[in-house]
């Protein structure tokens, strides 16, 4: 269980104060996809870095698990946009993935076991001994999937992890994404600034507001599980979901 | 054919240039210039006997426990202060005074200090060469990339694996620059440490032969530093392209973009 309370972020930047998140307040259950949408430069990824210890909220609380966060918290992996810059540019693919597990001391028999399951249910098998940097964009982040993966998190946060893909990949990426939450029965929470791919992925969608940010609607998605790039997109109930969350994004946009 | 073009590239100059003093010093009766012939005639006898291990052998190893010495320290102490905003604003005042600070000047002090023998030496070596490595390292710590930092927090990769992994990989490009910087320093004050009040080394060898007016010798120990500084800098090449493999692959590979 992961609950956002009140959550309130302000930035000083020269003398002046940035309210960048207003109040935040949400929870996620055990197990469930949930995807936060919002306008851009709403604090999205403020919120998610609050989320994951990375930055001390203003006021208000973030519990995962029923513990309060103040530091990243154990059992929770970020997978983070900016795919180029997460993975370390001196280990090739395999000891990217190993590294996080090394530094818990696991055993190494437990290592490769992991690495090699985690790497190979992204399709990645073949590319242990390469270096992220030689890889395409894709296949960088199927690398920082597959460390999310490797070290078996609770909770897993990511950080809009699609945006720098091109659409071909991404569709390829949000299915696998899909299949691994259904395997893992891992808790997600996926910040993305795109309303389809918000209203594709989840079970829920929460969207934000321009800042001082606000939690807008929380919609749940009523789609069937089973979500086929154009099956899903094409079905009624797609349509309508995501016109809904594209008219309280338009919005908030406004109101602001 | 690429190899041979490369190495004709590399050794093509130095053939022009050390033919032009072979000829021109052919039949030269200077005193302080002899000819090239007499100096080359000399090399071995003067080197390939009991200095080697008198001289030039004791020289080498002061300078790669000083410069080894100046690599720890300066990446050991560079870590730490490029870490921290605070200590920084404390000592980089201080650096910028330690640095102006010409070492061959410390050689007087540091005889006071640890007396004319080895360590004094090693000890100008060092105040040489950490310079440039803690320098470096401090900026090459200092532009850690922040996901990679953000990375390293959430996968909880701590301690020494943080230390390692994070910050001295991320900071190698800069420390590898400056190590290398460092280097021809510290071959400069191996030779200066050993001109004051000591009684072996290259540098005071080449002294001796200076006061004793044999200059055929003295030329040949010019020749022999100028040697050994080509072999250790291709001995630092071969350490880069291992330590710094995947640094110069990504630019490879960003070029070909």
């Amino acid at each position: 269980m992961l609950t956002v309370k009140e959550l309130r972020k302000t930035y000083d930047t020269k003398g002046r104060r940035v309210e960048a998140i207003g109040d935040v307040s949400f929870s996620v259950a055990d197990g469930e996809f949930v995807c936060v949408v919002g306008p851009s430069g709403c604090g999205k990824t403020t919120l998610l870095r609050c989320i994951a210890g990375l930055l001390p909220p203003t006021s208000g609380e973030v519990h995962v698990d029923g513990r309060r966060v103040t530091g990243p918290p154990d059992g929770l992996a970020v997978v983070f946009q900016e795919y180029g810059r997460s993975l370390f540019p001196w280990l090739r693919v395999f000891d990217n993935v190993e590294l996080p597990l090394r530094a818990a001391g696991m055993p190494k028999a437990e290592r490769i076991e992991l690495v090699t399951e985690a790497l190979d249910s992204v399709s990645l098998g073949e590319a242990h001994g390469a270096y992220p940097w030689q890889l395409s964009g894709g296949m960088q982040q199927r690398v920082a999937i597959a460390r999310a993966i490797a070290y078996q998190p609770r909770v897993l946060l990511m950080d809009e992890p699609f945006a720098a893909v091109d659409a071909q990949t991404r569709a390829d990426l949000e299915d696998l994404i899909r299949s691994v939450w259904r395997r893992l029965g891992v808790t997600l929470v996926f910040v993305t600034h795109d309303i389809d791919e918000s209203v594709y992925l989840g079970q829920r969608v929460i969207m934000l507001s321009s800042p001082p940010t606000s939690v807008v609607e929380d919609l749940a998605v009523d789609l069937p599980a089973e979500r086929d790039q154009l099956a899903t997109r094409s079905e009624p109930r797609f349509t309508e979901l995501r016109g809904r969350v594209y008219a309280q994004i338009q919005k908030a946009k406004q109101e602001s | 054919m690429i190899v041979l073009r490369r190495v004709g590239l590399a050794i093509g100059l130095p053939v022009v240039l050390v033919a032009i003093w072979w000829f021109a010093s052919a039949g030269s009766t200077e005193f302080y210039f002899p000819p090239l012939s007499k100096i080359v005639g000399a090399f071995p006898a003067t080197w390939f006997g009991e200095r080697m291990v008198d001289d030039v052998l004791p020289s080498l190893l002061r300078l790669a426990i000083g410069y080894l010495a100046a690599l720890v320290a300066g990446i050991g102490l560079g870590i730490p202060i490029g870490a921290n905003q605070t200590l920084r604003a404390v000592v980089e005042p201080l650096f910028e005074f330690l640095r102006a600070i010409p070492p061959p000047v410390l050689v007087p002090i540091l005889m006071l200090v640890a007396g004319i023998g080895a360590t004094m030496k090693i000890l100008v070596i060092i105040s040489g060469c950490v310079w440039p490595v803690l320098l470096n390292t401090v900026a090459g710590v200092r532009a850690v990339d922040e996901v990679l930092t953000d990375t390293c927090a959430s996968y909880r990769i701590r301690g020494g694996s943080r230390v390692w992994h994070l910050m001295i990989r991320s900071a190698s490009p800069q420390i590898v620059a400056g190590a290398r910087q460092a280097l021809s320093i510290g071959i400069i004050l191996m030779v200066i440490s050993e001109m004051f009040a000591a009684s072996s080394g290259i540098g005071f060898t080449v002294i001796q032969f200076k006061d004793g007016f044999r200059i055929p010798q003295m030329w040949t120990g010019v020749i022999l530093l100028g040697l050994l500084g080509v072999l250790l800098a291709s001995l630092f090449r071969l350490a880069e392209r291992h330590v710094l493999g995947w640094y110069h692959g990504i630019r490879a590979a960003e070029k070909e973009r």
